[in-house]
């Protein structure tokens, strides 16, 4: 048989409609179009049970009951937990985000070295015994004054091994980073005698008079502040505001009252000048002033008259008037302090001044006012056994009272005058003003040891670092700070197992101690951090492991303390800012942006808006008719006696002329693609300035050149 | 293609039928054409029908056998370890914990299988990963409480006799999709005999639609 | 099921602009919960998805008579002209990827469905719609974090709010799983509701006037007088929405006592805000 062409044309007709019928291509169709959809490394969530676990967020000393839910063993959301004493609900985005900061590509792994630039892998066993070595040799040099230690907190347990670590090895060097609450104590010290603290009954008040204080943008505890801020118009109470820029809480405000930046004390001073003018002030209150009140009272009439006081902060007379009388005549007010978030630096003169203010109208320990308390100390750690290097040490004085102090002594002193450093969860080399002195000081401590659960500018600076727990993945005590009425101490939990070769830092300091033996390792003799925390936490360890916190105290405390006004009296010089440029450069505190360690996560920067950041650019705020004829993300070069900067601007009405304002907690530098290399850090370009009296660094700005660039 | 061709030759009675129509080469009608075309057509077709599903399924045996049966005559339902949660979602097929709410009162037995399930997962306290015959695409939301509890349907209805099975049939992962052939269902051309024997989408939306009057909106069933 | 259905709901949502804060919880709860990717420079807002994102309005007036206000903008829901379930993103989209649930009156997305063309993102007048011109990367591990609640997309699809859809399954397989009809009023609840730490947001069923979100935005079930494709007009004078002239009937209400936010919701000719600022819905119909 002839097999011809057709013969081909019938096996290829008979083979397309074989398959036509056949339900090849029905299927096929199917299952394209399915796989269509299918793209392999598109991830898919495994499912589960759902189950929650509630804990304590200690991002920041807002201390907000957090409830993470979890899916079998993977926590996958978190939210504010309702009934919390502190938020009752609601959450931060900062808290929300916590996941992120588990999961940082930041997050140190394993133990780490430094070899040249670079650091190395090391197990917890060298690691330790590195650190022990070199501390042994501190102390066989008979100078454990040349260990010093900065911590991210006064209060709770961990901070309490480090104060214990340091007490025993014979160090005084322990200094914690400004923070709200250290100026809240200072502030109530200088007032009401030492040991004392300040907390504000916001959501009572009826009157809040807020100098600078960002009560919606992160001052105090964000989430109770949203709260009552947001009760304010149901409560029919009023906030005024006093800062030199329309801020979210100005914005928010009954009444916006701009004021040239650094006069806030000489407002306040003027506010009660006019208050003791009317005769406006709580007799009974004034009774309990001392120390001069008499001659400050003088002062007041004769140095804060209306038209002075309205020379010096640039606010009309009439308004500075009618807010005096209006915070006087309230039933229930309160002014608050602490410009932005309240950590940054202050000066004390303005805190002082505007306390005095609650002093004076009686809001002392009164519903809606300021209560005045003895820092509680919860936490009942057995006595130190103190050998004799360690009691001579510890007789031997400190490099200063505050961080800055320390630093400024390393820079200054040709020998070493630290041997070994250790830092905890803080971040000095980015957050502390003139950031370039404070890396200068750490290039001159031979031995740094970083805890800290990411890699960060100061980590970066460390010879050792040893990773810390995230808190998700760890029990401690938080107690809450932030300017609260009430004091709450909550149960931070492992709603996770740690992730990496990481430790608690608690038991760190165990491990520290044990390899230094002798009287040390006996004031550590507890067998794991845990074990501690049930010990030293005594009477309300049950109430914290039963309800996750313990309350120390709620409600209006009973009568008012003395108020001792010296401070004022002695009648202090404000603060002025450096340098000579025409403009003030101010820092911003944006909610979206945490200033301080940990840095932002990834959701918060995603957040932030582009008039605040602008691809890899800072954008600064600049009022219209200072800017002239610079528009809108022009780049400009802002220059200051500690650095320049390269930015964009953002044409704002909402800034007062004649100031700049630029944001913090940009600019970090170590390596997370998603939240560093971004914009300029505001404390490359402000010096400390230390204010007179008090020793603190009180930069509240730094005058300013501009060019464009 | 040999392989094909052993397989046409061992087709239906129906091809043998068409093949000896195609043998009377002395009509002039039909030509050498004619009989390539349904010699083609016939060795496409079946391959389509009978070689095409064994090509596109890869099969893959459980990590051990698992007797439903034994198990529903000791527990008499399926609910007692297929249950819904106190929340109301559904807990799929039972975690290690859940077998030893039982075998730890009653031990394993000693087949193979109990032995590969003691040895290889209870002792190591690992989970079984079991290949589930009725797993939907992630972009499905599907909700057990709202059938068996609400409208009380029958865990066969969706799901097949698999109560009374002694032993788990291989999983079919189709090649293309990576999902099981039970979701198409084992008929090649989808045809189905029973309510069980298919999981699209279609299916849902028809008994939906019968019994509620409305195939539902996207968000019913999709996430 | 259909929008006369005893059964139905109309979910939707008031925000209080003069107690939001613009602290951005809101934006964070909802990118968390439902599985929103990030890259690594979002500063390009056009590109940046934000199912909810806050929006900053200014009075435009300068120093220091400057005011400010927050705007958080979910999907509107739209409930299209005469509330007939119409979206416009609903209308247009030619792969029924977004369909319009008459049963809860929220707009669904369904990203396997979508191939991208992108016509919702077109048609949708508040830019509630994102489209995903990458691939959702998340740094190595972090994808262990995600919710299973909500499928993650892929490159090429369009995405946006979906009011939480998920929450509202949830709960009525609770209420299933208890034997009962319908959901309480807190058991659904968004991610940005829950969230908001100033409580700004209120979230419930238009149509049961026990809900608060009811009791606050009082709509008006029939068309409004000057414009019949309005539907659902608030008769609560500090109550408008974006854009309600258009017709779109968006389920989320905005509240501010200050005349300029809420003339801020829309644009309007030289003395036309005037003539209708005080039509809120008529006041006979219960």
């Amino acid at each position: 048989m002839k097999v011809d062409r057709r013969s081909f044309l019938g096996l290829g007709l008979g083979a397309v409609a074989g398959i036509s019928v056949s339900p090849v291509i029905l299927k096929l169709t199917d299952d394209s179009s399915i796989w269509t959809q299918n793209w392999p490394w598109t991830p898919v969530p495994v499912d589960g049970e759902v189950s929650y676990v509630s804990s304590v967020c200690s991002l920041c000393p807002g201390s907000c009951g957090i409830s993470v839910r979890k899916i079998d063993d993977r926590p996958v959301k978190v939210e504010g937990l309702d009934e919390y004493p502190i938020n009752d609900g609601g959450a931060c985005l900062h808290g929300i985000s916590i996941l992120q900061y588990l999961y940082d590509p930041a997050r140190i792994k394993t133990p780490l070295k430094k070899k040249g630039d670079k650091f190395e892998e090391i197990s917890w066993d060298d690691a330790v015994s590195m650190v022990a070595k070199k501390l042994s040799d501190i102390r066989s040099a008979k100078t454990p004054e040349k260990l010093a230690c900065i911590i991210d907190k006064d209060q709770g347990s961990v901070s309490g091994l480090f104060k214990r670590l340091m007490k025993s090895f014979g160090s005084t060097n322990l200094y914690t980073m400004p923070s709200f609450e250290s100026y809240l104590e200072l502030t109530a010290a200088a007032l009401h005698g030492k040991g004392t603290t300040i907390g504000f009954d916001l959501e009572n008040s009826d009157f809040v008079l807020s100098f600078g204080a960002g009560v919606i943008e992160g001052w105090g505890s964000p989430v109770s502040c949203f709260k009552a801020n947001a009760s304010r118009k149901e409560r029919g109470a009023k906030l005024y505001q006093i800062e030199p820029r329309l801020s979210n809480t100005a914005a928010n405000a009954d009444k916006w009252v701009p004021i040239k930046p650094g006069t806030e004390a000489d407002l306040a001073l003027g506010m009660a000048a006019v208050i003791l003018k009317k005769n406006l002030f709580d007799a009974a209150a004034a009774a309990k002033f001392k120390g001069g009140f008499n001659k400050l009272a003088a002062t007041l009439q004769n140095d804060y008259s209306l038209s002075k006081t309205s020379e010096i902060t640039g606010i009309k007379e009439t308004d500075i008037e009618e807010t005096a009388t209006l915070f006087a005549k309230a039933k229930m007010p309160v002014a608050v302090f602490g410009k932005g978030r309240g950590d940054g630096s202050q000066s004390l003169k303005e805190l002082i001044a505007v306390h005095s203010l609650n002093c004076l109208v009686g809001s002392i320990n009164r519903k809606g006012g300021a209560f005045i308390q003895p820092v509680k100390n919860y936490l009942e750690f057995p006595e130190e056994s103190m050998d004799d290097a360690a009691k001579e040490g510890i007789a031997k004085p400190k490099f200063g009272q505050y961080v800055h102090d320390l630093f400024e002594k390393v820079n200054v002193s040709s020998q070493p005058a630290v041997e070994a450093l250790f830092v905890y969860q803080s971040n000095p080399c980015y957050a502390l003003h003139d950031t370039k002195t404070i890396k200068q000081a750490f290039g001159k401590i031979p031995f740094v040891v970083s805890f800290s659960s990411f890699m960060d500018e100061t980590a970066g600076e460390a010879d050792i670092i040893l990773p810390v727990h995230t808190f998700i993945e760890r029990l401690e005590d938080i107690p809450s700070g932030a300017g609260l009425a009430k004091m709450v101490v909550g149960l931070s939990k492992p709603v996770v197992k740690p992730l990496f070769n990481t430790k608690h830092p608690g038991d760190i300091l165990l491990l520290i101690a044990k390899a230094l033996g002798g009287s040390i390792g006996k004031n550590f003799e507890w067998a794991s951090y845990d074990k501690c925390l049930e010990t030293v936490a005594g009477s309300i360890w049950k109430s914290l492991s039963k309800s996750g916190h313990a309350i120390l105290a709620k409600g209006v405390p009973e009568a008012p303390p003395e108020v001792d006004m010296t401070f004022l009296a002695g009648n202090p010089a404000s603060v002025q800012s450096n340098g000579d440029g025409d403009l003030m450069l101010i820092p911003i505190d944006n909610m979206r942006l945490p200033s301080s360690a940990p840095a932002a996560a990834p959701f918060s920067i995603k957040t932030v808006s582009d008039e605040v950041l602008k691809g890899k650019d800072t954008v600064v705020e600049i009022n219209p008719k200072t800017a002239g004829s610079l528009k809108n993300y022009d780049y400009v070069t802002l220059t200051t006696p500690v650095g320049t900067a390269k930015v964009m601007i953002n044409l704002n009405d909402g800034m007062m002329p004649g100031v700049i304002g630029m944001v913090k907690g940009l600019g970090h530098t170590f390596d997370n693609k998603y939240v560093s290399n971004k914009g300029v850090n505001i404390n490359d370009l402000i010096g400390p300035v230390i204010e007179p009296g008090s020793g603190v660094d009180a930069a509240f700005g730094i005058k300013v050149k501009i060019s464009r660039a | 293609m040999s392989k094909v061709e052993h397989k046409s030759e061992s087709g239906s009675e129906e091809s043998t039928g068409e093949c000896a129509a195609g043998d009377t080469k002395d009509d002039k009608g039909l030509g050498l054409g004619v009989i390539f075309f349904i010699l083609a057509f016939v060795i496409c077709f079946l391959s389509g029908t009978l070689l095409f599903p064994k090509l596109l399924y890869s099969k893959k045996e459980q990590p051990f056998n698992f007797d439903h049966k034994l198990h529903v005559e000791q527990t008499s339902d399926c609910e007692s370890c297929h249950a819904l949660r106190e929340d109301g979602s559904f807990n799929g097929i039972p975690k290690l914990a859940k077998c030893m709410e039982c075998h730890s009162e009653t031990p394993l037995g000693e087949t193979k299988d109990e032995a590969v399930f003691a040895e290889m997962y209870v002792a190591k306290e690992k989970e079984v990963p079991w290949y589930v015959y009725s797993r939907q695409p992630d972009c499905v939301f599907f909700s057990h409480a709202a059938h068996t509890k609400t409208k009380g349907m029958d865990c066969v209805t969706c799901h097949g006799p698999i109560g009374t099975s002694t032993t788990l049939k291989p999983y079919e992962e189709n090649r293309i999709t990576g999902y099981s052939r039970d979701i198409w269902g084992q008929n090649i051309w989808g045809i189905k005999k029973h309510s069980w024997d298919r999981m699209k989408m279609d299916d849902c939306a028809e008994c939906h639609k019968k019994e509620t009057g409305h195939q539902g909106y996207c968000f019913q069933c999709h996430k | 099921m259909n929008k006369n259905d005893k059964k139905a709901h109309k979910f939707g949502m008031v925000i209080d602009l003069d107690k939001c804060t613009g602290c951005g919880s809101c934006m964070v709860s909802c990118m968390s919960e439902n599985n929103v990717p990030f890259k690594e420079d979002e500063s390009n807002k056009k590109d940046s998805i934000t199912w909810m994102r806050v929006y900053k309005l200014t009075n435009g007036k300068s120093f220091p008579e400057t005011e400010i206000v927050y705007l958080p903008r979910p999907c509107q829901h739209c409930g299209g002209k005469g509330d007939h379930g119409h979206s416009p993103c609903v209308s247009v989209c030619p792969a029924t990827a977004t369909d319009y649930g008459y049963d809860t009156g929220i707009v669904s997305q369904i990203y396997t469905r979508c191939f991208g063309c992108r016509y919702c993102m077109g048609a949708c007048p508040y830019h509630a719609r994102y489209f995903n011109w990458w691939d959702p990367k998340w740094p190595e591990g972090m994808e262990k974090y995600l919710s299973p609640d909500v499928s993650p997309r892929m490159r090429g699809v369009v995405e946006k709010c979906s009011f939480c859809y998920h929450r509202y399954q949830a709960a009525k397989d609770k209420a299933y799983y208890d034997g009962r009809e319908d959901i309480e009023e807190n058991e659904y609840q968004t991610a940005c509701t829950t969230a908001c730490p100033a409580g700004a947001i209120v979230f419930g069923d238009l149509y049961n006037p026990a809900h608060r979100v009811h009791e606050i935005v009082k709509p008006d079930p029939h068309p409004a007088s000057i414009n019949s494709t309005v539907v659902g007009k608030s008769r609560n004078p500090n109550v408008f929405r974006l854009l309600e002239r258009l017709g779109t009937n968006p389920k989320v209400y905005y509240l501010s006592e200050r005349e300029w936010v809420r003339k801020a919701g829309d644009n309007y000719l030289a003395g036309e805000w005037d003539k209708i600022k005080n039509h809120h819905g008529s006041e006979s119909h219960g």
